[in-house]
């Protein structure tokens, strides 16, 4: 089927953005005069000043923003000194991505990262032990301090992948836990 | 050190500053009326701690007072030997005093026989797991280890049952050693959701002493302080003339002088026991400088000369309320964790009752070597109440580009309702900083727009290529611009 070129701006003037807790945000018309987000009209600018800031002026106010980060259609943007990350998608994009979200299993394991390097310098758990959260399951050495991981949900310990003196970098996972 | 060269400027002192290969074009350097260079260096040991370089150094340029800061030699009774025995004026009290205070243990040997409220607990270091076992089964569970020579948090481990007692002595002790190179650790009862109350005292080298109130420093992770006022909401007059009095106590019998810290906990029935004291100028003086009026700074370096103090405790006026944030590089978002880079741009507001303490500027850059924090807030107005809004507008106005700082963190202290009631202790960030810190609803719905306006953007930027060709029409020259220009 052939679109008519109008029909092509229409439709890819809509756009989705998806936040990292999947909260969605369709936003029509970004550029025009009429923006509405969520069906909302809205009054939004973009403003550079004369010191190289960025800014949205919305309601008055002023918002300090930053894109700080993007690949493709994901963003990370700084707003106030916080920041939010986005994966923009097209109607047509985003309703495919629900359909398969929709057929996969809701996950019942919980995997336990590094989150930083460093080493391990005890492990207070064992394969097969009930934890509660925010249980103490692992010390890791890091810039001198011994930092506690905590178990992040109450479950049973199903896998432990490192040992005592293991040298982990960022993100690594050292536990995993079935959910209960 | 930009906050020591402004008031040695307006008393008349030259001062010198240490060039570091670390940071060849520190912003300090252009307050200093003399640059010292030890940027060619590169060995292991950083050049602010390379104590034998630096005497030499003032030896050749005839130096006659060094002022440590308030980093590691400011706490050092090896430097501060090192001055003495060269006669160089270490601005600070004896090497003596900073040893005995250093080490936890004599400290609360001399608290204790001053009549300072102390915790229960070991008396000195502990020998073995079994004796802190025998001791914690007297005082009662909790109970905290902590490192004879430690500071900052490392070393201190909280034990709730016996049965971690082994594990956690061995922590403690092993993390001791690591962080200074001192494995003793003593144990004391753990007191549960306190106050951190701190007072400043001077003493100067004829035996004076007077304490210029105290400051609040409740706001803490993981044993940083992020924000301090002064006064405390916590302390009525009675009980601010009583700890004050101790804190003097403890400074005289220790033989004290210069300016130092003497830190208290207070619990939730108000009752104190002493912790420590700081033999060094900290990083929150300013709230109490706000609120006294005095520049302790100054008032160091005329003891430091040999002088009397020019003022006594009636004389001590505390005026208003005074806050101090921290602008820190760190990501709060992700365990308050530093941020690295480069600094496009800062600005922050200016006002008289505005105080903001940094060395930073336009494409500063954040490295790994020094501490994180870029820049102290401090905000002075009559009341607790006003100094929160007024700081709350500050921190409004303080635009940086580039880094994560924890600007939205004390915005969002500042929000909270049981800050703004006073009722917060040491756990406060913990209990109640879980959550994100954003704003409202809306500011993600903002966020989400300029994301979206960029990609947008993007697309248009490719399509109007071929709508030019075809229709010889344009999109706005403002789209296009704007997508050009990297945000």
């Amino acid at each position: 089927m052939i679109l008519s070129r109008k029909k092509i701006k229409e439709a890819e003037t809509e756009y989705i953005a998806v936040s990292e807790h999947d909260k969605k945000y369709a936003i029509r018309n970004p550029f025009g005069e009429e923006i509405t987000i969520n069906h909302r009209k809205v009054d939004i600018k973009i403003l550079d000043d004369d010191r190289g800031f960025t800014y949205i002026l919305y309601k008055r106010k002023k918002y300090l923003v930053e894109i700080v980060e993007k690949s493709q259609n994901k963003y990370t943007i700084l707003l106030n000194g916080v920041s939010y990350k986005f994966t923009i998608e097209t109607p047509i994009s985003y309703k495919r991505k629900k359909y398969l979200q929709k057929n996969k299993l809701k996950s019942k394991v919980e995997l336990v990262g590094a989150p930083m390097p460093g080493k391990i310098v005890d492990i207070l758990v064992e394969a097969g032990a009930k934890v509660k959260e925010g249980e103490a399951l692992i010390i890791l050495e890091a810039m001198k301090m011994q930092n506690e991981i905590l178990s992040p949900a109450k479950g049973v310990i199903k896998k432990l992948f490192v040992n005592q003196g293991d040298i982990v970098n960022k993100e690594d996972v050292l536990i995993e836990i079935e959910k209960k | 050190m930009i906050r020591i060269c402004q008031t040695a400027k307006k008393m008349g002192i030259k001062t010198y500053g240490i060039k570091t290969s670390k940071e060849p074009k520190a912003y300090y350097l252009e307050f200093v009326d003399a640059i010292i260079d030890f940027s060619d260096t590169s060995d292991e040991i950083p050049e602010f701690l390379d104590v034998e370089r630096i005497i030499k150094a003032a030896r050749d340029h005839k130096i006659q007072a060094i002022h440590p800061g308030y980093g590691f030699l400011a706490e050092s009774p090896y430097f501060a030997q090192r001055c003495e025995d060269e006669k160089i004026i270490f601005v600070g009290p004896s090497a003596d005093v900073i040893y005995k205070m250093g080490n936890k243990t004599i400290a609360k040997r001399i608290a204790n026989r001053s009549q300072i409220p102390l915790l229960r607990g070991s008396q000195g270091n502990l020998k073995s797991a079994d004796e802190a076992k025998y001791i914690a089964g007297r005082i009662g569970y909790p109970v905290i280890f902590k490192a004879a020579a430690g500071g900052g948090g490392r070393g201190m481990r909280i034990v709730e049952k016996p049965s971690y007692i082994e594990k956690m002595f061995k922590l403690a002790s092993t993390e001791a050693q690591k962080a200074f190179s001192d494995s003793s650790v003593f144990l004391e009862k753990y007191v549960r959701n306190p106050k951190h109350i701190e007072f400043q005292i001077l003493g100067d080298k004829h035996g004076n002493y007077v304490h210029l109130g105290e400051r609040e420093c409740s706001v803490q992770r993981k044993h940083q302080k992020l924000i301090e006022e002064s006064p405390s909401s916590a302390l009525d007059d009675r009980l601010r003339v009583k700890m004050g009095q101790d804190a003097i106590n403890i400074a005289k019998a220790a033989g004290y002088f210069s300016a130092g810290t003497v830190e208290f906990l207070l619990d939730a029935d108000k009752k104190y026991y002493f912790m420590e004291m700081n033999t060094r100028i900290q990083v929150e003086h300013g709230v109490t400088e706000m609120v006294t009026g005095l520049d302790l700074i100054e008032l160091q370096l005329r003891i430091a000369q040999g002088e009397k103090l020019p003022f006594s405790q009636s004389d001590v006026k505390l005026n208003g309320w005074a806050l101090e944030c921290r602008i820190n590089a760190e990501d709060v978002q992700s365990g308050f964790t530093p941020y690295l880079g480069i600094i496009d741009k800062i600005q922050y507001p200016r006002s008289k009752n505005i105080r903001i303490d940094t060395g930073i500027t336009d494409m500063s850059v954040v490295t790994p070597f020094f501490d994180s924090m870029l820049a102290k807030l401090i905000v002075h107005a009559e009341n607790r109440e006003k100094v929160i809004s007024h700081t709350m507008n500050a921190l409004n106005k303080f635009w940086i580009k580039g880094i994560k700082t924890t600007i939205p963190f004390c915005k969002a202290v500042l929000r909270n309702r049981k800050f703004r009631n006073g009722d917060f202790t040491t756990s406060f960030v913990d209990e109640e900083m879980k959550k994100l810190y954003h704003e409202e609803e809306r500011d993600e719905m903002l966020a989400a727009y300029l994301a979206t306006f960029d990609y947008a953007a993007g697309i248009e930027t490719d399509r109007s290529m071929y709508i030019d060709f075809e229709q010889g029409k344009n999109i706005s020259p403002w789209v296009l611009n704007k997508r050009l220009r990297s945000l």
